[in-house]
């Protein structure tokens, strides 16, 4: 019986929760993850020397699934693996929505008690429609409602990042390092051997569920490749999808005597999938956060030049050679806006070709920086704007002076408003790293695409820009 | 007819076909292959070749033999009938030598088809996603630069024309130094073709067409190279 889409529902927004073989050893990692979950939270445990340490928590603790007097829509599930079949069987019983197995030393160990473990659990969930999530995984991340499986991650904050992810720690990583880059899950899921549901499930939900803008994806390989593919193909037109591939899969030993056999590496043949079905490619977690964050806070062009704003001569010609790698234009603007910008523009030690070298022009009145911001709006050979904010310079200063930090604030914000065209900012690590973490911070806390590289920043864009959903 | 290649293959527990197998395979899924027939004697090649119309390419035919230019097993531009007679000795006496146990069915014979642009196009299996197409410049850009495109089948119409300029030589298809372009809507139903070819056939397990000659009027192959799963 297949998951219904109403008892994935119960088992990924849930309502009431309980935690089984959560243990003194491991801190009550479980339950405590649980503390800001939005209702009820049970325990379930029989060993007697456990149960004080729980019930210390405030945690009502029970015997058996069974017992408890409430409907338990998700389960967490961390206990040895000899034990997790009956565990199953419970949740089944108990009509549970869905569970997590933490526990793992199933099929991916290779052992034969592994696999007859795992195969004994599929044969107990999979005609009930219990929404079983795992094995050897660390489960579900919904920040909204309050549902962890690491006390760092946020609670009581309404993402719209839907992730799925094979590997716990990957995904584990997006929430962790993604919330300090402002970016916050609608749901996570880290479903492991996806022996039941499989990342299609996940994003066949993610897809249909409001709360999600962006969706991202970590993988290593798919059991069911064709599905996979034909799902990202309807999923990926409504929504973007950012897929980061781990790991490179054996060819196996096949007979190999044509050219197109001997081509088709898995890198390729993934990387042409994540193309075909409008979805992007990242290599690594940086990546990922950057394309979702551009993806979220940027707008979308169909132009590929862009006007770019620096604060020296020398970062106006790296910060060129960033984005003409990335695949962008950065072209001479047009000859009505070298007639506006020539009005005011401080050309001793600055320039207005583009990039605009303009810290100069700036301080002398930051009003300059609104009338900059205007001309590259209506000038017609830019479809998108980037600017270095740099910490080196002003970092200090914007703490000295909190006042001008926020009227560059303004000036951005009254961009991105008025005018249609992508805008992003980088601001890279300097040696005030205090100062300049603050102006991080409140930069993100504006919803402005900031970036901690011009590199990072350009691909950020380029990739957000080739998704098939917008 | 797809069916009796197949079987007949099958049956001889073969799962390579011949070049003759191959192109009537595709020719009959509506793919433009040269017409290639084979030939067991020289007498049939001669016969052959006046009823197809010199030039004529030669190619040994043998499921022993998978490279056939490797072991001089191939005579290109085969004027008239003397010359075809002393081609087939000259490839009887190159493959012996090169593999006594050849046991070479015949030689192929078919109309030398008009130079375009060459291009590979071919179809594997990936133990992932099923059948996936390739596509590539021919010779040596896809021997050395392996500038290739994949995609997932099946294609729709979009897949085939962003993989065909996708490759990095692109601007070869295109017409470069006063060379004519190559027609793309033909390239682009050819890997179309082949995509339902090759959702109509899950015992492929490879298949390559090169090259495939792509002129401003039309695609055509000129060589096929189709190897069955080994489960029938």
């Amino acid at each position: 019986m297949a998951v219904t889409r109403e008892r994935l529902t119960r088992a990924l927004a849930p309502k009431v929760v309980a935690v089984i073989g959560d243990k003194q050893a491991s801190g009550y990692n479980w339950l405590r993850s649980m503390k800001d979950f939005d209702g009820p939270v049970y325990s379930v445990q029989v060993d007697e020397n456990e149960i004080p340490g729980i019930e210390e928590l405030g945690i009502p603790n029970y015997k058996s699934l069974t017992d408890i007097p409430d409907q338990v829509d998700f389960a967490v599930c961390a206990v040895p693996r000899q034990v997790a079949p009956f565990i199953v069987q419970g949740c089944v019983e108990a009509n549970v929505g869905g569970v997590t197995l933490f526990t793992s030393g199933f099929a991916e160990t290779g052992e034969e008690i592994g696999v007859e473990l795992q195969d004994k659990i599929y044969e107990i969930a999979a005609p009930s429609g219990l929404a079983l999530i795992g094995p050897n995984c660390m489960g579900l991340h919904v920040p909204g409602l309050g549902v962890r499986f690491n006390r760092d991650q946020p609670a009581g904050v309404q993402g719209n990042v839907g992730f799925v992810s094979q590997s716990g720690t990957h995904g584990m990583n997006f929430s962790l390092t993604g919330a300090a880059h402002g970016l916050y899950c609608s749901t996570l899921v880290s479903f492991g051997n996806g022996i039941i549901l499989e990342a299609a499930d996940y994003l066949e939900y993610l897809a249909d569920d409001p709360q999600t803008e962006v969706i991202g994806m970590y993988i290593e390989g798919a059991r069911d490749g064709q599905r996979l593919f034909r799902t990202l193909r309807e999923v990926a037109a409504k929504k973007p999808v950012i897929i980061w591939k781990g790991g490179q899969t054996e060819g196996g030993g096949r007979a190999i005597r044509s050219h197109t056999a001997s081509l088709a590496s898995d890198q390729a043949i993934w990387e042409a999938m994540i193309r075909q079905v409008g979805a992007v490619a990242v290599h690594n977690l940086d990546e990922m956060i950057d394309v979702v964050k551009a993806t979220l806070l940027t707008k979308r062009t169909q132009g590929n030049r862009l006007g770019l704003i620096a604060m020296t001569g020398g970062q106006s010609v790296v910060l060129t050679d960033a984005f003409e790698k990335a695949g962008w234009k950065v072209p001479t603007l047009s000859d009505e806006s070298y007639a506006q910008l020539a009005e005011f523009f401080n050309i001793i030690g600055g320039s207005y070709r583009n990039p605009l070298d303009a810290a100069g022009t700036i301080g002398q009145d930051p009003k300059h920086l609104d009338t900059i911001f205007d001309i590259l709006n209506t000038d017609e050979n830019i479809d998108a704007v980037g600017m270095e904010l740099s910490a080196t310079f002003m970092a200090r200063r914007w703490q000295d002076k909190p006042e001008e930090f926020d009227r560059l604030i303004g000036s951005l914000k009254k961009f991105m408003a008025e005018s249609d065209k992508p805008f992003l900012a980088a601001l890279h690590p300097s040696h005030v790293e205090e100062a300049a973490l603050t102006a991080r911070q409140r930069l993100q806390e504006e919803g402005i695409a900031t970036f901690p590289s011009f590199e990072r920043a350009a691909n950020a864009l380029r990739k957000a820009s080739t998704l098939a959903a917008v | 007819m797809a069916a009796d290649v197949i079987a007949a293959a099958r049956s001889e527990q073969r799962t390579l076909l011949s070049e003759v197998e191959a192109k009537a395979l595709l020719a009959s899924a509506g793919v433009s292959v040269t017409e290639t027939r084979l030939a067991r004697s020289i007498d049939e090649a001669a016969a052959h070749a006046a009823e197809l119309g010199y030039p004529v390419a030669l190619k040994v035919v043998s499921d022993k033999i998978t490279h056939k230019t490797d072991v001089g097993g191939v005579e290109l531009g085969v004027a008239d009938e003397e010359s075809l007679r002393a081609a087939c000795e000259r490839i009887h006496e190159r493959v012996i030598a090169a593999v006594p146990d050849a046991q070479a069915q015949g030689v192929s014979v078919q109309p030398m088809a008009e130079q375009g642009v060459e291009v590979i196009l071919g179809i594997t299996q990936d133990q992932q996603f099923g059948p996936v197409l390739m596509f590539g410049l021919g010779g040596v850009f896809v021997e050395v630069l392996k500038d290739v495109a994949f995609r997932i089948v099946p294609l729709e119409p979009r897949d085939a024309s962003e993989m065909v300029r996708e490759i990095q030589g692109f601007p070869i298809l295109e017409g470069v130094r006063g060379q004519p372009a190559a027609n793309l809507e033909a390239i682009e139903s050819m890997l179309l073709q082949l995509s339902e070819f090759a959702e109509a056939h899950p015992e492929i397990a490879e298949l390559d067409l090169n090259p495939v000659f792509a002129r401003p009027d039309g695609a055509i192959a000129v060589d096929a190279r189709i190897l069955l799963t080994s489960d029938s």
